[in-house]
């Protein structure tokens, strides 16, 4: 990636400018990186990626204007919730509800239509064995939402063992899937518990616009 | 010589270590004088080695139509040169016991090495004019240089892998290496086994497995590796797709006058079909590969 595009970089939707992008060899576009806890909207011909363990992704789109975004989250765990419904109030499903609500109101708010919206998800991997099936959570979470919500899933490509590495492009609607190979796994996990640690310490605020 | 490196290797001496039968077998077949019932005492003083030498020489690896139930019998069917290679793979995960490091699972770490060296001697039986156990052995061992640097650089080795993701994978993992430490993990895999003096063809394939133009004496062997290596990150992910993997240089193509459409697959499938048993066979009922 040449840094020195950044600086002819067209500015991101107001809220974004945190975000990292940069040009991208490969995709021969501007890319946004997106971390754990981090969402993404653009109106442009870019391209929007991550890299997801357990975490799950949500790509959604206008697919008729183009303008759409992906968000990265996980649900954090507790004990007493095993499985997760989108309408459910309890502090953990409420960070799930945060992801996915403020992904779709940036499109909304930026134009897109609802009924025209249209999602791919992507992630909830088990890539610790030794670990409780994080991922399982994640993904149902967000098919549920989805589901509730009236929006229909394009395409998927959850659960199963790997990481995944996830290339987004809001204005077709393409996307690149491509399994990791496990020397990243650990990595990918160190990223994802330090995630998880300042979203348990980190109470969401309860405010949410809603359309 | 990198002296960066040269140090690196020198601190891990002491915890990785050949296999002391290996050692032996080694000088043994080196040494004009020596007979195969040398070979054979050799084997039996180590009767953990005996019981896998006797374990891979019955299994289909080999297939050999009668049952192989002594060292000496083994060593004569098998060659007291493949011995030499068995002595090595089968006690290699060993040796690494001793250097631990949390970015990779010894298991992932050895799953990905076996696959390649299985996928490996697969391609090396199809291209032929080459020895297809040793090949093997290249494979197994052509990453141990990662093993080296996560255990001694940790940090230099996370931030390298995280760039690889970062880059969505522009970069690749020999590459971000570069970037971070000024070497990669072939050059200190290179060392390590030139410091262990191991035979000159796994030296080579260690050291160029990301580069086939460069290994002068074994091209045919260090590209076999190479392709052996993107087959097995297809088998480690479950794959037939090669763009959802690192590309294989096409010269390494040209130099075994192998074509990648007609023996991919069935590369990829024969491996993990043969992966279970050599599992068992090179890392031992359900110990090694656990961790």
């Amino acid at each position: 990636m040449a840094d020195d595009m950044g600086t002819r970089l067209s500015p991101a939707l107001p809220g974004f400018e945190n975000i990292k992008r940069a040009w991208h060899g490969t995709f021969e576009t501007v890319a946004a990186r997106l971390l754990p806890g981090q969402y993404f909207v653009t109106m442009r011909d870019e391209a929007i990626y991550t890299t997801l363990g357990s975490c799950i992704s949500a790509c959604i789109r206008d697919r008729m204007s183009g303008i759409g975004g992906m968000n990265h989250f996980m649900l954090p765990l507790s004990k007493e919730e095993i499985s997760l419904k989108a309408g459910d109030i309890s502090a953990s499903a409420r960070y799930g509800n945060y992801a996915m609500e403020h992904l779709i109101n940036v499109i909304l708010k930026n134009g897109g239509k609802r009924q025209n919206l249209e999602a791919k998800i992507f992630g909830g991997g088990r890539i610790i064995t030794n670990m409780t099936d994080v991922g399982r959570r994640n993904i149902d979470f967000a098919r549920d939402y989805l589901k509730t919500e009236g929006i229909e899933i394009a395409s998927q490509d959850v659960g199963d063992i790997f990481p995944r590495m996830v290339v987004y492009f809001p204005k077709t609607g393409k996307v690149k899937v491509k399994r990791l190979r496990s020397l990243h796994n650990n990595t990918i996990a160190e990223q994802e518990i330090e995630y998880l640690s300042t979203i348990e310490t980190k109470p969401v605020s309860g405010d949410i616009e809603l359309f | 010589m990198n002296p960066v490196i040269e140090q690196m290797v020198k601190g891990v001496g002491g915890l990785v270590t050949l296999p002391d039968v290996f050692i032996r077998i080694n000088q043994l077949v080196e040494d004009p004088d020596s007979t195969v019932e040398d070979i054979a005492k050799a084997i039996n003083a180590d009767p953990s080695f005996t019981a896998r030498l006797l374990r891979v020489a019955n299994s289909t690896f080999y297939s050999f139509p009668a049952t192989v139930d002594t060292a000496a019998r083994a060593a004569t069917i098998i060659g007291t040169s493949q011995i030499r290679n068995l002595a090595l793979s089968t006690s290699i995960s060993r040796s690494f016991e001793k250097l631990p490091n949390t970015l990779v699972s010894m298991r992932n770490f050895w799953m990905h090495s076996l696959y390649c060296g299985l996928a490996a001697r697969k391609l090396a039986r199809m291209a032929g004019k080459c020895d297809v156990d040793a090949v093997f052995t290249a494979g197994l061992l052509h990453d141990i240089g990662e093993l080296v640097i996560f255990n001694r650089i940790p940090e230099e080795a996370r931030l390298a892998l995280l760039l690889v993701q970062d880059s969505a994978d522009e970069l690749t993992i020999p590459e971000a290496e570069q970037e971070v430490m000024g070497f990669n993990h072939a050059e200190v895999g290179a060392e390590l086994a030139r410091h262990w003096k191991l035979p000159l063809m796994l030296q080579e394939c260690i050291a160029y497995h990301h580069d086939v133009t460069k290994a002068r004496h074994f091209p045919r062997e260090n590209a076999l590796v190479h392709i052996a290596n993107i087959l097995s990150l297809m088998a480690e992910v479950n794959t037939y797709n090669p763009d959802e993997v690192a590309q294989v240089d096409p010269l390494a193509w040209e130099i075994t006058g192998l074509l990648a459409d007609e023996v991919r697959q069935q590369v990829i499938e024969e491996a993990r079909v043969e992966f279970i048993e050599a599992e068992q066979m090179f890392f031992g009922t359900g110990g090694q590969l656990n961790g």
